[in-house]
């Protein structure tokens, strides 16, 4: 599903990517785990081409960036690839003008045309499955951090992408949340969605992740399934990152 | 150098004594009179040789005035539209502007025995045919100054006429075609007219009239003093002399030589001359008050609209051009904010005819107010636009928008309702703005009452309706955008319930 080869991104002059490589198949669900600064989340912003990759390729359902490529180039398949990508941000980013199914049926409708009746239906099915019945026409502000969170799930699952982003999902929960948010993740895996999880939560991922990235210095250190990494760790660093996360 | 000390302090002490002497005199013996001299030749006007000197007959007259009154003459300038009141208020004695006795004016002021016999001319431009008289105006619009003889005749005819504040704008506008004749005191139209050759005069001169001398009510000592002096120069040939010096001299002119019994009974001086008054009337100023009311409605929202369309691709392309265009769009807005909304009302109106480009008055005033206003408006939208947080145009991509959707369905929504407030702020200055357009003669509010008020005195009471009438305008597009700043944010919190039981459990 999702093909990352000798990824190297530089911004304004540090070599945050030194060389990223992995694969992500599909309808399972990777965790990308590792301290702050280890370019986790720059990963993340370049898999959905909000960052330009400098070297290297990512390919996704059929759709391949290079960094070799002219800049309108890059930008045309930037476009298709964001139509097999959705995004669920840290801060979320919902559209605060819009009520939560005006969140939800926003991108549909004007980005894939299709007719409003049709995609409120859709919408508000999505609203439920995530738990919010009650919230659609809810302005963002009366939201709750979690209630937010899932309209943003809700968001970006609309368009139907082949695979879902996450960029930080615990940190902006109180625990409990985050047990419902985890549960709530796992139902969509269940129905076959593929998802990328940066996440500094090693519990929130135990369990809902088949596998594991630890990065570090913006290169990936170690691969491996959840419970093999999370067991016995090859890597001493990585070792190292687990016992002071526990 | 303890003598040149000594020296210096001896001759300052010797300058104030002499200061403080001349004061004294000077106070006893001036003769401090007031003209406008901007436009004003030949009455008095800046030396075109030494712009620092004044010159003109008036001028020459009031010194001759003045020796035969034993005074010192002191020359107050100030402006055609507001003499009577400055005089009323004492920033000098007497008028000497080629002022004509109409019995508005006597209701206000005094009036001496007469000086001058003017009549008036018509003029055209040297192509026209159609008109020879005044009659063929009827349909077409005659430039005048304000406030004058000439303005109150075509008032009093009901012909479409035009006010300015100055003979030169007056005829300018004749040849660029913006009006199409001038009607002037021949005076002013010998010094300004005659010697264009795109101008020519359109029938003979006509419609007599006096310049008088005004004073201030209850000044009759001054009056009779002023009476006799002009009985002495018009007697000893000196005004004639004066007359004659400025080709200015005409048989109407002997008519006042003819000995006049000091002391006549003033009302039969003005009953031989005065057929230009128009006496005031409150219905029909309050229903001229209401016209300029409605160019000033069309002014300030024809420029609100340019200003809207024209800020936002300036913000735009200030903040996200490529380099040339952002220097281009900061170069706008450092233009049109930097420079007076004067200056460039005047440049638009006087300066664009050079290039061939002749809009009219109230064209000029919407069009250059709204450029000015855009240059605003792009900083209002700038700073709002750059307020939304990055994080939603990076939502908006992620969602597969383009750039220009995201602009416009998430970016733009979002930034109207921080722009609301300042933008409702601009456009009521804006609505108060309109009155700079009295600079380039629009008839709009503010014009209208200093017309009205300066031909009837009443500033009191105009002003109170002018004010209603602006209040009326601003106030409710204050209250419109304060309902619409709620109703957006009602529609984010109107529904801050608390949470349902089955989140909370």
């Amino acid at each position: 599903m999702i093909h990352v080869e000798g990824v190297t991104k530089e911004i304004n002059g540090n070599r945050i990517l030194r060389g990223i490589s992995f694969r992500v198949e599909a309808q399972t669900v990777l965790g990308i785990i590792g301290a702050s600064g280890s370019g986790k989340t720059t990963l993340l912003r370049c898999l959905n081409g909000l960052e330009r990759i400098d070297g290297g390729a990512i390919e996704c359902d059929g759709v391949r960036l290079e960094g070799t490529l002219t800049a309108a180039e890059y930008a045309r398949r930037v476009r298709q690839l964001r139509r097999k990508v959705g995004t669920v941000f840290q801060h979320f980013y919902l559209f605060p003008h819009l009520s939560a199914l005006g969140n939800v049926v926003e991108a549909p409708i004007h980005v894939l045309g299709a007719d409003r009746r049709t995609a409120e239906t859709e919408g508000r099915e999505l609203l439920t499955a995530v738990g919010l019945k009650h919230a659609f026409d809810r302005y963002p502000e009366s939201l709750s951090g979690g209630e937010q969170q899932r309209v943003a799930i809700a968001r970006a699952l609309a368009m139907r992408p082949g695979v879902v982003l996450f960029d930080e999902p615990t940190s902006a929960l109180d625990p409990r949340r985050v047990v419902e948010t985890r549960a709530l993740l796992r139902r969509f895996v269940e129905r076959g969605h593929t998802m990328v999880i940066v996440s500094h939560s090693i519990d929130f991922l135990e369990g809902l992740a088949d596998s594991l990235l630890y990065v570090e210095g913006g290169e990936v250190v170690e691969h491996a399934a959840t419970a093999t990494l999370l067991a016995s760790p090859r890597d001493p660093r990585t070792a190292d990152f687990l016992r002071q996360a526990h | 150098m303890d003598r040149r000390v000594c020296l210096t302090a001896r001759a300052s002490v010797a300058l104030l004594c002499l200061l403080l002497a001349s004061s004294a005199v000077r106070a006893q013996s001036e003769l401090r009179w007031g003209a406008d001299p901007s436009g004003g030749a030949p009455y008095v006007f800046a030396d075109p040789a030494n712009p620092e000197r004044y010159i003109g007959y008036e001028l020459e007259m009031v010194e001759a005035l003045a020796a035969a009154m034993k005074r010192q003459p002191v020359f107050v300038p100030t402006d055609w539209e507001t003499i009577v009141s400055s005089l009323q208020r004492g920033t000098f004695d007497i008028i000497v502007n080629g002022l004509e006795p109409t019995a508005d004016r006597a209701r206000l002021i005094l009036f001496s025995k007469p000086y001058y016999v003017f009549q008036l001319q018509l003029t055209v431009r040297r192509t026209e045919e159609r008109i020879e008289t005044l009659e063929d105006c009827r349909t077409r619009m005659v430039g005048t100054l304000v406030n004058t003889a000439a303005s109150r005749l075509l008032e009093k005819e009901q012909i479409p006429f035009k006010g300015y504040a100055d003979p030169v704008g007056a005829y300018r506008d004749l040849e660029l075609r913006r009006i199409d004749a001038v009607l002037m005191d021949v005076p002013m139209e010998m010094f300004y007219a005659r010697q264009n050759p795109r101008l020519k005069p359109a029938g003979a001169p006509f419609h007599r009239g006096t310049y008088n001398i005004g004073l201030r009510q209850g000044d009759e000592a001054l009056k009779r003093e002023v009476d006799e002096a002009i009985d002495k120069i018009t007697r000893d040939g000196t005004l004639e002399r004066i007359l004659r010096k400025w080709n200015l001299w005409n048989d109407a002119q002997a008519e006042l030589s003819a000995p006049v019994p000091i002391g006549a009974p003033t009302g039969e001086e003005r009953a031989a001359y005065d057929v230009t008054s128009t006496s005031f009337n409150w219905t029909e100023a309050i229903l001229r008050l209401s016209r300029a009311a409605l160019v000033t409605v069309l002014i300030a929202f024809g420029a609100i609209i340019i200003a809207l369309i024209i800020g936002l691709p300036l913000a735009v392309g200030q903040s996200r051009g490529p380099r040339w265009i952002q220097a281009l769009c900061t170069l706008y807005v450092e233009f049109f904010r930097g420079t007076p909304v004067l200056v460039q009302l005047l440049f638009l109106y006087f300066g664009l005819p050079r290039v061939g480009l002749a809009m009219p008055g109230w064209l000029t005033a919407l069009v250059g107010l709204g450029l000015n206003y855009a240059a605003y408006e792009s900083q209002v939208y700038r700073a709002a636009l750059e307020a939304i947080p990055r994080g939603q145009w990076e939502a908006a991509y992620s969602l597969g928008m383009s750039p220009l959707l995201a602009f416009r369905r998430i970016i733009l929504p979002q930034a109207f309702r921080i722009a609301l407030p300042p933008m409702t702020n601009d456009f009521v200055a804006l609505f108060k703005d309109t009155s700079v357009a009295f600079a380039i003669s629009v008839w709009e509010l503010a014009t209208a009452y200093r017309e009205l008020a300066n031909a009837s005195g009443e500033f009191l009471w105009l002003g109170v309706i002018v004010s209603a009438f602006y209040l009326a305008m601003s106030l409710p597009m204050a209250h419109l955008a304060r309902r619409l700043e709620r109703r957006l944010q009602r529609r984010q919190t109107v529904r801050t319930t608390a949470e349902p039981v089955a989140e909370a459990a």
